[in-house]
């Protein structure tokens, strides 16, 4: 080998022995430094992604925008009805939780965002939303839809205007659960090699012999300090029984493949 | 020489800015055109050794600094097994021996044969692939590509190769226009 081949081999793995030892922190600063220099770039990337779906959406043809808007309106009617109902028993609740000198919980302080991208990785589940620091968003805050969990916030990124955020599809993401109607408890996580539109999650580390069923839901349970309790993860789909634990596969409640608007969880004080 | 490295520094941090604009293919398995790696390749291909370290070098560091994730915010004592992922910087040594690979096929790109050139670039980069997702399923316990990964990773290495000539063409004119020559004989001589 060429001595300048050498001395190049021996500084390229110094300088990689060096990255592979910072420490997370410095590692997210490296992360924030890098955000900072790429933002305008990735604003106007996620822009013109953002136009692209919405010109692919446009272009449905009349005749299914009009079913769509005759299913909108009779679900309209239908959630106005709901929401009357449920108006009724929340003050009823209120009022019995009072009555037995229960604190009422706290509710949700949320912010609304859009997806403006999705999968930025290669191989990880994330998206990217339009809301940022300047809303108030930070790292490990909740992300919810209508239909249940979302994800955690991964990243902020030092414009002050996209987070990047986790989804629960992804092996990484785990939630403390329980199984409603169960002493159940367990970690829930994506499930690898799962196309998205069929996508499912594991929760394992449940009791060997788990009477869980087909189609009984799956909570957040509150432990961890991360996840609020009693948040909807989705709905119980097979179970297998192991020696020393079982696992279940979960259905989501959320179609990740068609995520638009998306709530962060803001902390009770803010 | 040193014009050349300044060039394909320059080609590889555009890379980076152009892979904010495309976006992943959701309907075919999340492929997508990873432009950074390609840029990587092809300067690889038309750089000597200790240029190909250092682009290796800035590649990964850069690609780990866009990618990689927060470590679970838990409380250790609930998530007692949080999902194993690769360290940062892992990527550095992975473009490395990429970047090795392609230098193999150094001679193809002097002789200016872009046909055969590409189709080995495109093979790299599925390579490459393979071997970063096979990296990350056996760190978290077992050795496993699925099929919809695989298929991932075949659409991915072809929707990026085609765009190989694009980049090598221009590199191979920039390194006759400095005069590059990496310890070897001479571009001009082979065109001649």
């Amino acid at each position: 080998m060429k001595p300048l081949n050498l001395i190049a081999l021996l500084l390229f793995l110094g300088g990689a022995l060096w990255a592979l030892t910072r420490s997370d922190r410095v590692v997210r600063g490296i992360q924030s430094s890098y955000y900072s220099a790429i933002s305008p770039f990735l604003r106007t990337g996620s822009s013109l992604e953002t136009h692209a779906r919405e010109f692919l959406s446009d272009t449905k043809s009349a005749k299914t925008l009009e079913v769509e808007l005759r299913q909108a309106r009779s679900e309209l009617n239908r959630l106005a009805l709901i929401e009357s109902r449920f108006q009724s028993l929340e003050a009823e609740n209120n009022e019995l939780r009072k009555a037995l000198g229960f604190k009422q919980s706290a509710g949700f302080h949320v912010i609304a965002a859009h997806v403006t991208r999705r999968n930025p990785t290669t191989w990880w589940q994330t998206v990217e939303i339009d809301a940022g620091t300047n809303e108030g968003v930070r790292d490990h805050m909740m992300v919810l839809s209508k239909d249940g969990l979302v994800g955690i916030i991964d990243r902020t990124n030092p414009c002050g205007e996209l987070s990047s955020v986790l989804l629960l599809t992804d092996e990484k993401c785990q939630v403390a659960s329980r199984v409603e109607g169960s002493p159940e408890v367990g970690i829930l996580c994506g499930h690898r090699g799962t196309p998205d539109g069929e996508a499912l999650l594991r929760l394992r580390f449940l009791s060997p012999n788990a009477a869980v069923q087909q189609g009984q839901r799956v909570f957040t349970s509150g432990r961890g300090g991360v996840f609020r309790a009693d948040i909807l993860l989705g709905t119980i789909d097979s179970v297998e029984k192991g020696a020393l634990d079982s696992e279940a596969l979960v259905r989501p409640s959320v179609n990740f493949a068609d995520l638009g608007a998306v709530f962060v969880v803001l902390p009770a004080d803010s | 020489m040193i014009r050349f490295s300044i060039a394909t520094i320059l080609l590889l941090l555009a890379a980076f800015a152009a892979q904010q604009f495309l976006s992943a293919f959701t309907g075919l398995h999340h492929s997508r055109i990873l432009l950074v790696q390609l840029a990587f390749l092809c300067c690889a291909v038309a750089s000597g050794q200790p240029l190909m370290l250092l682009l290796a070098f800035i590649g990964g560091f850069l690609w780990d600094a866009q990618c990689t994730l927060a470590p679970h915010p838990g409380d250790p004592a609930i998530y007692t097994q949080p999902t194993e992922s690769l360290r940062f910087g892992y990527s550095i040594l992975l473009f490395a021996a990429a970047g090795y690979l392609t230098q193999v096929i150094q001679p193809l790109f002097r002789q200016c044969k872009w046909l055969l050139t590409t189709a080995l670039i495109g093979l790299t980069l599925m390579l490459y692939l393979t071997l970063e997702r096979g990296l990350i399923s056996f760190i978290r316990g077992e050795l496993q590509i699925d099929q919809p990964t695989f298929l991932q990773i075949l659409f991915t290495s072809l929707f990026t190769t085609p765009l190989a000539p694009l980049l090598l063409v221009p590199l191979w004119l920039i390194a006759r226009a400095c005069d590059y020559d990496d310890d070897q004989e001479p571009l001009r001589k082979h065109h001649r």
